[in-house]
């Protein structure tokens, strides 16, 4: 902790001073829920949202690779003042269920209520089994090294496979207007949108999609490196937010 | 056994509720249902006349549905920023130096609150209004920088985080001796980053007038709103001064039971 602490001030209150500190336990809980869902929400959005947003996005080249690498960033930062400061293993964990409940909110009152969107069009993803690993290893390795280099690695790798107990029934294919597609593509073309992902088919067009089944593992893989990358870079913005300096003037 | 008058003066303080460290909270929990009333009753609105009158900014009832709350958004946040942030300057503490410690105790409790409102609000805007935006915006082709959802979203929820984000770094400089002496780097962050999301609307707007049919969230021109919502991270280092400071003074109190 930044302020030089005498070991006394750490022993457990009781009484009064139990409670109070038990209110601001609350109270900090309170404004972590909103602050983390709202803020990494609108980070996530705008930086991978619409692979998060439609079910005809979640291809095999870019969401594995991309989603894994935004998801990661909160929670390193949060992880590095949580885990260094109070020594809580749920920094990860605390974002990735905040990203979850907003995007629920959304997709269910935004998406299918206002705009009539099918939900199974517009599930969120999940990176929770991601976050419970993170925090794991940041919590038994007790190291920014390890956990860059295993946990980074391995929210990315189990970002996949978490997600294809929920979205692989939409990779079915299915025969419609004499062209083989997939139910989500399906999905793509019975509700039209200014967001239809015309482009994902053309990048398919690459040179990757010569290796067919093989094309998901690599992009999984090369996440999984600049995973390690972007959580050491993300545990270092989160310090260096995490700041207790008072200023003369701004 | 007998009980004396100071016990049970002391007995009553502890059956009290709310406790004396947390005489805001019936305000704050006020805080918290009118602005889910707000922001619920305008997604009711946008679910009553989105369709209906909110589809085409030429036609006569946009004007009537959607401008009209376009001008009392804009007014009613100019006003809520001057009386808000007014008041919290004008009731300032101006005798910090003999603050009693409990009463400190007590501030900083207050001034969790102020910034968890402040969060709240940046939970409708940042989150559930945000993609909210993106879901109006794949059914309805924009012709205007104040659709339906924008006029809400950019024109209400962004001010109105901000002038919260304003009140509780006023509230901190006002009435705690640390935030009063040096400015909290932390907290102006956390306040001066999301505020730059405001900002943004303008680049964002500028860009959209390039591109308008093809609705990506995960395009450069809305990254001006990812930085800035970075700065939200600025609470960790607010965390850590306030929890130091807490047990600089709790230190200091009477054990009690």
């Amino acid at each position: 902790m930044s302020a030089n602490l005498s070991p006394r001030t750490f022993r457990p209150y009781t009484g009064e001073k139990a409670r109070i500190a038990r209110a601001y336990d609350y109270l900090v809980l309170v404004l972590a829920l909103f602050l983390f869902i709202g803020s990494f929400h609108l980070h996530f959005a705008l930086t991978v949202g619409d692979w998060d947003f439609w079910v005809d996005w979640k291809d095999r080249q870019w969401w594995p690779l991309v989603t894994p690498l935004i998801g990661i960033t909160f929670p390193a930062a949060v992880q590095a003042v949580l885990w260094t400061n109070f020594r809580l293993p749920l920094g990860a964990t605390l974002c990735v269920a905040c990203l979850s409940i907003g995007t629920w909110i959304a997709r269910v009152f935004a998406y299918h209520y206002w705009n009539y969107f099918p939900i199974n069009m517009v599930m969120p993803s999940t990176m929770l089994p991601s976050a419970l690993f993170l925090d794991a290893v940041l919590m038994l390795s007790n190291s920014l090294t390890i956990t860059a280099i295993f946990g980074g690695s391995a929210f990315a790798l189990l970002f996949y496979p978490s997600n294809w107990p929920i979205f692989g029934m939409f990779h079915l294919p299915v025969e419609a207007g004499n062209s083989q597609l997939t139910v989500a593509d399906m999905f793509g073309f019975q509700y039209i949108r200014t967001g239809m992902p015309e482009y994902l088919r053309i990048i398919e067009r690459g040179t990757l999609r010569t290796y067919g089944q093989i094309a998901t593992p690599l992009s999984a893989f090369c996440s999984a490196l600049l995973c390690t990358l972007m959580y050491t870079l993300w545990w270092h913005i989160g310090k260096w937010f995490a700041t207790t300096r008072y200023l003369n003037r701004i | 056994m007998a009980t004396i008058t100071e016990q049970v003066k002391a007995l009553n303080e502890q059956a009290k509720f709310p406790p004396w460290y947390l005489k805001d909270l019936y305000r704050y929990l006020s805080a918290f249902g009118v602005l889910t009333a707000i922001y619920m009753g305008f997604r009711i609105y946008q679910g009553a006349y989105g369709v209906s009158t909110g589809l085409d900014a030429t036609e006569p009832a946009f004007e009537i549905y959607w401008m009209r709350l376009f001008n009392f958004n804009v007014t009613f946040v100019t006003l809520f920023a001057g009386v808000s942030w007014g008041y919290l300057w004008f009731t300032r503490d101006k005798n910090l130096e003999n603050l009693k410690p409990k009463e400190e105790i007590r501030r900083y409790l207050t001034l969790t609150m102020w910034i968890s409102i402040y969060t709240f609000a940046v939970y409708w805007a940042g989150s559930y209004f945000a993609e909210q935006d993106n879901s109006w915006h794949q059914v309805a082709i924009r012709d205007t920088p104040f659709t339906a959802n924008h006029i809400i979203e950019f024109y209400f929820n962004f001010p109105m985080y901000v002038i919260l984000g304003g009140c509780a770094w006023l509230y901190a400089r006002t009435r705690l001796p640390l935030y009063a002496k040096g400015i909290s780097l932390p907290l102006t962050l956390a306040v001066v980053g999301p505020f730059m999301i405001l900002v943004s609307v303008g680049f964002n707007e500028w860009g959209h007038t390039f591109w308008f049919r093809e609705e990506f969230f995960a395009a450069p021109i809305h990254y001006g709103f990812v930085i800035g919502v970075w700065f939200a991270h600025g609470v960790g280092g607010i965390l850590l001064q306030g929890v130091t400071r807490l047990i600089e003074l709790l230190d200091g109190l009477e054990e009690t039971a």
